[in-house]
């Protein structure tokens, strides 16, 4: 798996390429770790080129959300494809993780968060 | 019924199943039923190796496929001390959300039309109806 990222209006976008799994999760997860986390730091994971994620790709989502969570961090997840998607919504992931379709819907809708 | 033995070595879990999809797309099996049966066999891969042989690369694990027009019956048998199934937690339950662990064996049951463990739990028999138009 490769990833990218971005730094956007103030959000650190994630973009991964290959599938979540056993052997790319780890991964992930460094680059997470090897990034300052401010309080309230904002990220996006983009799946957009993501075709499937394993449940050990779910737990190191589940690991950043938590982390984040402990630094008054957000985390937006977008562009999962349908399958991606059925994955989340079988595992009631969808419950604890935002969602966006896109990638600049998830950024705008940071913004509107931060000007409200 | 076609038999493999394969050491624990999560490189070798992509292979193992992406032999399988391509088999399945050559009988034209329904792509949505691809995905299942193919994360399906990826989790209990996944649990064989880190949960059952926990990446000992001594042990080994099996992997048995009977594949029917109508019906595919995969097995995963792993040399570990076994679990009690009947003592897994629902991961979808609120309190259970944030925790790590527990989404491979739920999904499996999910995606699958029957999950059962025999063995004292090392081996796991899962069965998925297929619509093929022709093998």
């Amino acid at each position: 798996m490769e990833i990218s990222r971005e730094e956007k209006s103030g959000i650190s976008i994630f973009r991964m390429i290959g599938d979540i799994n056993i052997n790319s999760a780890p991964n992930l997860k460094i680059s997470f770790d090897a990034m300052a986390k401010p309080e309230g730091i904002k990220i996006i994971l983009n799946l957009k080129n993501v075709d499937y994620v394993d449940s050990s790709g779910l737990a190191t989502m589940v690991e950043i959300l938590k982390s984040l969570r402990k630094c008054n961090g957000k985390l937006k997840l977008t562009n999962l494809s349908a399958k991606v998607r059925g994955l989340f919504e079988i595992t009631k992931l969808t419950q604890l993780f935002d969602i966006s379709d896109e990638e600049d819907e998830a950024v705008n809708s940071f913004e509107r968060f931060e000007d409200s | 019924m076609v038999k493999n033995i394969i050491p624990t070595n999560s490189r070798l879990l992509k292979k193992i199943s992406k032999k399988l999809v391509k088999l399945l797309k050559k009988a034209e099996v329904d792509e949505d039923i691809i995905f299942d049966i193919y994360v399906s066999l990826e989790e209990a891969l996944r649990n064989a190796m880190i949960h059952g042989n926990k990446l000992d690369i001594r042990k080994k694990i099996i992997v048995e496929t009977k594949f029917e027009p109508d019906i595919i019956k995969i097995s995963v048998e792993d040399e570990g001390g076994g679990f009690n199934p009947l003592k897994l937690s629902d991961p979808t339950l609120n309190e259970n959300l944030l925790k790590e662990n527990g989404r491979g064996i739920y999904l499996m049951k999910n995606l699958m039309d029957e999950v059962i463990f025999e063995n004292a739990g090392r081996k796991v028999v899962m069965t998925k109806y297929l619509k093929v138009k022709h093998l």
